[in-house]
């Protein structure tokens, strides 16, 4: 008898595990974040100027602040948020399979991983290039005296794989040295372990500023390849993807218009400028598109501030900020020179 | 009588249950099905997924090249003509190289360690009980960095190289690494490895005799000088007969690094010294409870018959708390073979930084890549397992 | 001619050897040509080390700055532990927000009182102590740490969970006080020693009933503040995953190695099976796995978060552990025992439960207490899947921006925090053997 219960109670345990992990189906992107009260936005482990944790436990950064837009723009509240940090090898399989509504994690917008992995790339906060670092001292003024070098790199990046392009293209026969981590690799160069180093000349910006003796070290000119930085989704949600790309064009946007995190509220009651308008939800029907809130930009620039406040809190001067110079750089407005233009809104 | 038949019949209509193989029959189907059920649950899943996400599967990507340079390897590779594939060997060798000279470093120095700790100097074995204890309790990955970063790199730089080999310029130490003179054996080398070979084989075959003889009158006869007189001699004269046919390839200074000669990078020396010292530390432990776990007595009896305190340990103690010593230091290899996967940190080439990292992040192929990777621990360990599983067959003690 | 004294020889003085502390240092030290040699490598090894760590970490060192800039116009080489001060709390609670750090210290001092009878000889009840943490206690600080509103289950469990508590507190002092068992105490207070066992029984349970009605009812308007996992780090984490890991693979560990040992061919291959694939992998590749592939083994829309995903990882991995040392514990009862369960007539499971599992686990306790350094060890293997454990807290100083590159102090730091950690575990777990093998010393 007891042995016969024991069949029954095995049958019944795995029926009703069978029918116990049912298949959900799958809704739109907007309807489950909006369903779950939060979104799930992914970043990488942490990274200086783009996602890092202060000594309060809170997450701040230029790629951090593209995730508190979106928040904003869905839920009138930038805190809505559950910050992922994924290891770099998991972080595009953990976007595929749903654990990530976003990722906005200085990954490179490339074609291979465009089209094959099953993502959308969007508008870039960021161009980014690589670049060496060497020592004043060491009389190189080019990359192209770098031959036999010793480069110190970090792994797990395009990175390795530009600086052997590079190499091959000028035989320059460079032998790399690859870290884990980008602490180990700066401190091998320090102790001149390595002739250079080579990483994103914004990070490698940030890097030099915290060595004992910054002026003793200088960037070299040569840029190695385009690093395009660019937030992406899965592959096939549209109206996600609008979302996305448009919370970015919002902070671009409200740059050239002038609004700011401080003006913000005066430009939507009192401004004359249509364009400012329109964008704040004061006027049209813009928001009906991406299915949001009429004031989803004047939320996100009311938390957020512009792309140009974004920027120099984090990458610039701020107290948060790497201190890297934005004039001249591909970062600036396309009215500066540089590549950040968004396509108006109307 | 009766009384049991009437059981019989009342009970027949359970009968087919309560047969033990019929039960445990069962119960194996049970256990084999929900097994089997599960594995092909998760595979049907895996496969609906990965189309579902349109992720493509495969091992095509082996067969791709790599466009990335590896900076220490022990075959041919070059960028972009070397594939996939070749980096999975590559980093297959490295490991398989760390994990070969860290399992006999870290044996002979816990060995070692593990004897100090029983030494009679106060200071000597109160200096190796630290040593235990701080390596012991140390997370491996903060001693990996500490290595690297506290010691080899802190090593002179290249234009301060320290030269080793008192001005030869043979062996040579700097923060790149260890520089060493190569041999690079020219044409009629291999009669001095065929005399060496045949050397060794007389050298054998003394020492056989000898142990014979000994078995037969109780005679001991030191052939150890005889031996090394053979090793030594036959070889060397059969080289300089044949015309010292061996070139060496010198390391020089050029441009920014040392080229020529072999190299050994920091990071391995500093790999290779953390997990020595790490396992040394489990392994010292091992061997001392070994050693207390072999009765006093057998010790003082040896001494009794005049032995000498070193012979007392290697012919009477060591191989009595052999059994005792033997499992634990085997999974110790083990698990050194399987925290070689660390070395990534610290830039060491192994087969989890080339294959389950850079061609990870390359090649995307999340499953196949960790898979594979999974396969060769697996393999290695398997092969380290079953040495420990005959060694405990042979010595396992016999009971009824 | 007699060779005989009259005079009583009196007691001569030990000699020096024994009594100076330079006869010490003879004996201990310089004993030999060879015993010399080795102190003085020893010493000479031992003050370069501590010379040398003194200088960079005290002498050269920062403890008082507000970032790595101000560290370096104080020193270039010296230590710069301002950082670490800076993110202390961190180290310990991760992101976990700072007004709600009282939930997790009193998880913990709940914990050390619930268990700390359990060491006392004069307290009565230790396996329904026992019991009693692992069925409640994990429900009591489950909310603590997470907080937020309460099911039903969660609303009884947390009752029970004051309730036990409170009635092991009052057990462990009428043991420490009058030594007896709660219910002795109670009794005798109530006046009811004299009574029937069946009324004594009826006035206690009754009594219990009275107690959980009111803390339920107490208790259901106690509302701790939500805290997502996300926000759990640091040593805490640390210790609630290998806590749980360890609670876990305890049993499952114990069912694997009994599979093992089984008769039944099937279940045997299978159980070693899983034990040897899971036992020849490095930790690293099964968190990998766990993470990344996990979701890909399972239905479409199954979501589960990291932190279960890497706590299931680690409970897989170290029960294989687990069941090598259960079976190594197995292996050490004599035949005789299985033998004689036999003849008293039980079956498996009863041999099993009441005759070889209670002797074996006696044996397993200091290889347990190894297991769980050396998963506290393991476990800061996690920091490189992404959960911020106290590795990875401490990694992340050196991307804040006041502390740039601030990574070393950190790791010394982490080194000193695992080192106190695990050696006082260690030298217990000594200390347990010491006492364990009491009675077969001669």
């Amino acid at each position: 008898m007891k042995f016969k219960s024991t069949l029954l109670t095995t049958t019944a345990v795995a029926v009703s595990f069978l029918s116990g992990v049912g298949v959900a189906s799958a809704d739109s992107t907007l309807e489950t974040v909006k369903d779950r009260g939060l979104l799930r936005c992914q970043v990488g482990p942490p990274s200086p100027g783009y996602y890092n944790l202060d000594s309060d436990g809170d997450w701040y950064g230029l790629d951090v602040s593209i995730c508190r837009s979106v928040a904003a723009a869905i839920f009138g509240d930038a805190d809505k948020l559950e910050i992922q940090s994924v290891s770099s090898q998991a972080r595009f399989t953990a976007l595929a399979n749903g654990d990530s509504d976003l990722l906005s994690r200085t990954a490179t917008w490339t074609m291979s991983r465009d089209t094959q992995l099953g993502l959308d790339f969007l508008q870039p906060n960021f161009y980014d290039g690589q670049g060496f670092t060497v020592r004043k001292d060491s009389g190189i003024t080019s990359a192209m005296e770098l031959k036999g070098a010793k480069v110190c790199v970090t792994s797990g990046t395009t990175t390795e794989l530009n600086l052997t392009d590079f190499s091959r293209q000028n035989s320059l026969k460079i032998s790399n040295v690859t870290f884990d981590d980008y602490n180990v690799r700066d401190d091998t160069y320090l102790n001149g372990g390595c002739d250079a180093v080579t990483g994103d000349k914004s990070s490698m910006a940030g890097n030099i500023s915290s060595f004992p003796v910054p002026e003793e070290h200088m960037i070299l000119p040569e840029t190695l390849s385009k690093e395009p930085l660019a937030p992406a989704v899965r592959h096939g949600d549209n109206q996600w993807a609008d979302i996305v790309r448009w919370a970015v064009y919002a902070l671009i946007n409200a740059e050239e218009l002038g609004v700011t995190q401080a003006n913000v509220d005066e430009m939507r009651d009192s401004s004359k400028d249509p364009n400012i308008l329109r964008m704040l939800g004061a006027e049209g029907n813009l928001h009906e598109g991406l299915g949001l809130d009429k004031d989803w930009a004047y939320n996100i620039i009311k938390s957020e501030g512009n792309y140009g406040e974004i920027y120099e809190r984090y990458m610039g001067g701020g107290e948060q900020g790497l201190g890297i110079d934005r004039a001249g750089t591909l970062n600036a407005l396309w009215k500066d020179g540089g590549l950040m233009y968004a396509p108006p809104m109307r | 009588m009766s009384n049991e038949s009437g059981d019989r019949t009342r009970s027949d209509e359970f009968s087919f249950f309560q047969d033990q193989r019929v039960r445990s029959g069962f119960y194996q189907v049970l256990a084999v099905a929900v097994v089997g059920w599960l594995v092909w649950y998760l595979i049907s899943n895996t496969a609906h997924n990965l189309e579902a996400r349109g992720m493509s599967t495969g091992f095509d990507f082996m067969q791709v090249s790599a466009g990335f340079d590896i900076e220490f390897k022990l075959l041919e590779y070059a960028p972009g003509v070397g594939t996939y594939a070749d980096v999975f060997k590559i980093g297959v060798l490295n490991t398989l190289l760390i994990s070969f000279f860290a399992i006999i470093l870290s044996t002979v120095l816990g060995f070692f360690i593990g004897v100090l700790r029983l030494s009679n100097n106060w200071l000597v074995s109160k200096v190796s009980l630290a040593f235990v204890e701080v390596f012991r309790n140390v997370p491996l990955l903060i001693q990996i960095v500490f290595w690297y970063i506290g010691v080899f790199s802190l090593m002179p730089a290249v234009k301060k190289t320290l030269d080793l080999s008192f001005g030869a310029e043979r062996l040579l130490l700097n923060n790149r690494g260890l520089y060493m003179a190569w041999p690079v054996p020219a044409e009629g080398f291999w009669m001095t490895v065929l005399a060496f070979g045949v050397a060794i084989v007389a050298a054998l075959l003394i020492r056989h005799r000898a142990l014979k003889r000994q078995a037969a009158s109780g005679e001991q006869s030191n052939v150890l000088l005889l031996s090394l007189a053979l090793l030594i001699i036959l070889p060397l004269s059969v080289f300089f007969a044949t015309g010292s046919p061996l070139a060496w390839d010198i390391p020089v200074l050029e441009g920014f690094n040392f080229v020529g000669g072999a190299t050994v990078a920091p990071a391995f020396l500093a790999l290779l010294a953390s997990l020595s010292i790490y396992h040394a530390a489990q392994i010292a432990e091992a061997v001392r409870a070994g050693i207390l776990s072999v009765n006093v007595g057998q010790g003082e009896a040896a001494k009794s018959i005049g032995l000498k305190p070193g012979r007392v340990m290697s012919l009477v103690v060591i191989p009595q708390a052999m059994p005792s010593i033997v499992p634990p230091l085997i999974s110790n290899w083990m698990n050194l073979v399987k925290n070689s996967s660390l070395a990534i940190a610290v830039g060491y080439p192994d087969i989890v930084s080339l294959f389950m990292q850079t061609s990870l992040n390359q090649v995307g192929h999340a499953v196949e890549i960790v898979g594979l990777t999974m396969v060769f621990y697996m393999l290695v360990s398997l092969i380290i397992s079953a040495l420990l599983n005959i060694y405990n067959k042979r010595v396992q003690l016999v009971e009824r | 001619m007699a060779i005989v004294t009259l005079e009583k020889t009196t007691a001569r003085p030990a000699p020096l050897s024994e009594t100076t502390a330079l006869g010490w240092l003879r004996i201990n030290l310089f004993s030999s040509v060879f015993n010399t040699v080795l102190t003085v490598i020893s010493l000479y090894v031992v003050y370069l080390t501590v010379s040398s760590v003194f200088t960079w970490g005290y002498l050269d060192a920062t403890f008082i700055a507000d970032n790595r800039r101000e560290c370096y116009k104080n020193s270039l080489t010296g230590a710069c532990w301002a950082g670490i001060i800076n993110w202390f709390n961190n180290m310990f609670y991760g992101r976990y927000p700072d007004a709600e750090t009282w939930g997790v210290n009193s998880a913990a001092v709940i914990l050390i009182l619930w268990m700390a009878p359990l060491w006392m000889s004069r307290v009565r009840g230790k396996i329904l102590i026992a019991v009693s943490v692992v069925v409640f206690y994990p429900f009591l600080a489950g909310y603590l740490f997470a907080g937020g509103a309460k099911s039903l289950l969660m609303n009884i469990m947390v009752t029970g969970a004051i309730v036990a508590f409170a009635l092991n507190l009052l057990n462990t002092l009428a043991g420490l006080f009058t030594d007896t068992s709660i219910k002795e105490a109670l009794i005798k207070v109530l006046g009811q020693s004299t009574a029937a066992e069946g009324t004594q029984r009826k006035v206690l349970f009754a009594l219990l009933v009275l107690c959980f009605a009111v803390v339920f009812t107490l208790q259901s308007n106690w509302l701790v503040t939500e805290v997502s996992w996300t926000r759990w780090g640091g040593l805490f984490l640390t210790f609630v995953i290998s806590g749980i890991a360890m609670a876990l693979s305890l049993p499952l560990g114990i069912v694997l190695a009994l599979g093992r040992r089984s008769e039944l061919p099937a279940v045997r291959v299978l159980s070693t099976g899983f034990i040897e694939i899971f036992r020849s992998v490095p930790l690293i590749t099964v968190l990998f796995m766990a993470t990344t592939m996990f979701p890909l083994f399972m239905p479409d829309g199954f979501f589960l978060n990291n932190l279960v995903q890497v706590i299931i990882a680690v409970t897989l991995f170290n029960a294989c552990y687990m069941a090598e040392i259960v079976r190594a514990g197995l292996q050490a009862i004599p035949k005789g025992q299985f033998e004689g369960a036999h003849t008293i007539g039980l079956g498996y499971w009863g041999t099993m439960g009441l005759i070889i599992m209670p002797q074996a686990l006696k044996h397993m306790i200091p290889n347990i207490v190894g297991n769980l350094i050396g998963l506290l060890k393991d476990t800061t293997l996690v920091s490189i899947i992404g959960l911020f454990d106290v590795l990875g807290m401490l990694r992340s100083i050196s991307k804040d921006v006041p502390w740039l590159g601030l990574h070393k102090e950190p790791l010394v730091f982490g080194g000193l925090l695992f080192f106190v950690i695990c050696f006082s575990m260690s030298k217990y777990s000594r200390h347990l053997e010491f006492k364990l093998s009491a009675g077969s010393r001669r």
